[in-house]
């Protein structure tokens, strides 16, 4: 019993000599691309043009093809008048909470369980989320994420994260949830705390994007990028303040490999199935709650509150504090509720940001109470400070720029 | 022998991206996450084998490189192994990385566990020329091992086959065997199904 780790060694060397042959190998295809891929100079480019291929598939076929070429013209030609025509009593409770504004032209605009509630999950979100999945999948089962780790690695040491932090970061812009648990495979408290803040921060998920992509089709590069901005800065503050090592670890990169049918179609059910399960009451149930809270006056109430804050402050109508109460159920829903306030581009940009700055959604949440309890109460005061400076600083550069 | 008396647990661990869910699932039948990437599985997922008239649970544990927890998916696979010591532990092994996989498969045969060894893979060592000598390898560590493509199901059945045949493995033995000699006959004739020449 207790062999030191030379001991064992020593025996895994004897029995592999005895058991192992190496036969001469050709190089592969995939070898080749295997180590075009991770050198920066080859690698760097190549990265790029995976995201940005990644980035226009997804904007091309959820938000041109799918919602606004057919899902538009059936939700908001077809039924939503309908539905308006249908439902009885245009004045009444039910008709508010089921079909929303009896004047709406848009499904955007209704803001009823069954127009906006359908529209947003099954006319913008489903399709968003299921190419984004498709997508992903590929690049996890060919082996890319690894390599894209290899190549971010001295960039992200920077902010005080190891290269690897890529991969729950990747997996953060499909579901948050996952992404938290797969923190696990960082090293230090440190880190971990570290990335599970950016996570809940900086990292938009799948279903935010896709609501992006229909509500501010022309401004979501600005709000990316006040994202990336916002992910690297705090990053690299959080890094210095915390305590705690970043120590180097090493990326285990393995071959390349065709990725095959059958396991990309089992994950692409599976995600897809836990979004109709999990996600859609929760959009329903959003929507539900919100129109609740605005009957009883609530929402006037805690708008005409925080009004110095958001309008003096973060530069937004007071109204906006409606969506970000629907953003800690569905950060999707409270970006498409964004879009029935009236206000200017900038201030659009802002708000987007704000709902997917502010607090993480309640699934994410509860994941992040699962992992670390204890730093629950860190992370949500860094939360609160980040979102009032990043906030502020949004404004403040709008001012600048002179559009704000 | 009532199946719900003697429901063993199979612990199946390795080294990350080694191919465990694939088999995993191949041997369950369940849904756990596949990818190509090391730390897919960071959490524990189980499942059921029913073999003959045997029944298992299947424990699919988060990769670990050694039982010294680095992180918190290899603390996750330490406290399994800690809270199952009656357990079955199925090691899987890379066959393209026979060396780094059996570190970890020697650390579980010094806590005494049951083992047997599903060496995977297999398609890719073709590919890049490497052969694994499966008999010699049961010989010497005095387990069963199993070659398994999990990707192609290739030597699922037999490694379910084999698994009543897992066994703990005595690290003396091992020396000796290494250095020709052949100490206990018991321990390799017990794994009597393939009568010496390998379970391939």
């Amino acid at each position: 019993m207790g062999l030191t780790a030379d001991e064992r060694w020593d025996l895994v060397d004897a029995i592999a000599q005895r058991t192992v042959a190496f036969g001469i190998s050709r190089q592969t295809t995939g070898d080749v691309l295997g180590e075009l891929t991770v050198k920066p100079l080859t690698g760097i480019p190549t990265a790029l043009a995976v995201l940005y291929a990644f980035w226009s598939i997804f904007g091309s076929f959820a938000g041109a093809l799918v919602t606004d070429g057919f899902m538009i013209k059936l939700f908001d030609g077809y039924w939503l008048p309908w539905m308006q025509a249908a439902w009885p009593d245009p004045g009444s409770v039910h008709y508010f909470l089921f079909v929303g504004d009896p004047a709406a032209e848009t499904c955007f605009e209704a803001f009823g369980m069954l127009t906006s509630g359908l529209f947003v999950s099954f006319g913008v979100v489903l399709p968003a989320i299921f190419v984004f999945y498709l997508m992903m999948t590929l690049l996890e089962d060919s082996g890319y994420l690894p390599r894209l780790a290899v190549l971010m690695d001295t960039l992200l040491h920077k902010i005080g994260l190891h290269g690897y932090a890529i991969v729950p970061a990747i997996l953060g812009l499909g579901c948050n949830v996952p992404a938290v648990t797969a923190t696990r495979t960082l090293e230090t408290k440190k880190q971990r705390f570290i990335m599970m803040t950016l996570l809940a921060l900086f990292i938009p998920c799948g279903a935010q994007l896709g609501i992006m992509l229909q509500v501010v089709p022309d401004t979501v590069g600005w709000v990316l990028l006040y994202l990336l901005i916002g992910f690297v800065v705090f990053g690299y503050v959080l890094s210095r303040v915390i305590p705690g090592s970043n120590p180097e670890i090493l990326i285990d990169v393995p071959p390349y490999r065709w990725p095959q049918r059958a396991n990309v179609a089992k994950k692409l059910w599976n995600k897809t199935r836990g979004f109709l399960t999990n996600a859609v009451p929760f959009v329903m149930l959003g929507i539900l709650i919100v129109n609740i809270l605005y009957l009883t006056g609530f929402i006037g109430w805690l708008a005409d509150l925080a009004a110095p804050l958001f309008v003096t402050w973060f530069g937004v109508p007071k109204e906006t504090v409606g969506p970000l109460l629907a953003a800690f159920l569905r950060k999707d829903l409270a970006v498409a509720q964004l879009a029935t306030i009236p206000m200017t581009s900038y201030q659009m940009i802002t708000a987007v940001v704000l709902i997917s700055i502010y607090f993480p959604c309640v699934a994410t949440f509860a994941m992040m109470v699962r992992e670390g309890p204890r730093q629950l109460l860190a992370a949500i005061g860094v939360l609160a400070a980040v979102v009032l400076i990043y906030g502020g600083l949004i404004h403040a550069v709008g001012i600048l720029l002179g559009v704000a | 022998m009532h199946d719900h008396h003697d429901r063993l647990t199979i612990l199946m661990m390795g080294n990350p991206n080694v191919g465990k869910s694939a088999l995993f699932n191949r041997l369950t039948g369940a849904n756990a996450v596949v990818s190509n990437y090391p730390g897919t599985t960071v959490d524990v997922t189980k499942g059921s084998l029913r073999k003959d008239r045997h029944s298992y649970e299947i424990i699919d544990v988060p990769g670990a490189y050694s039982l010294e927890a680095r992180d918190a998916a290899e603390e996750v696979a330490v406290r399994i192994l800690d809270t199952h010591p009656d357990a079955v532990v199925m090691i899987i092994l890379d066959a393209t990385r026979v060396e780094r996989g059996l570190y970890l498969a020697l650390e579980v045969i010094e806590r005494g566990a049951p083992c047997i060894v599903a060496l995977n893979m297999m398609d890719v060592a073709q590919d890049k020329q490497i052969a694994v000598d499966t008999a010699e390898m049961q010989r010497v560590l005095g387990i069963p091992v199993v070659a398994t493509t999990a990707i192609s199901a290739e030597g699922v059945k037999h490694l379910a086959d084999m698994i009543r045949k897992a066994q703990v493995a005595d690290l003396s033995a091992i020396r000796s065997r290494l250095n020709g000699q052949e100490p206990d006959q018991g321990a390799v004739a017990r794994c009597a199904g393939c009568g010496g020449g390998g379970c391939r």
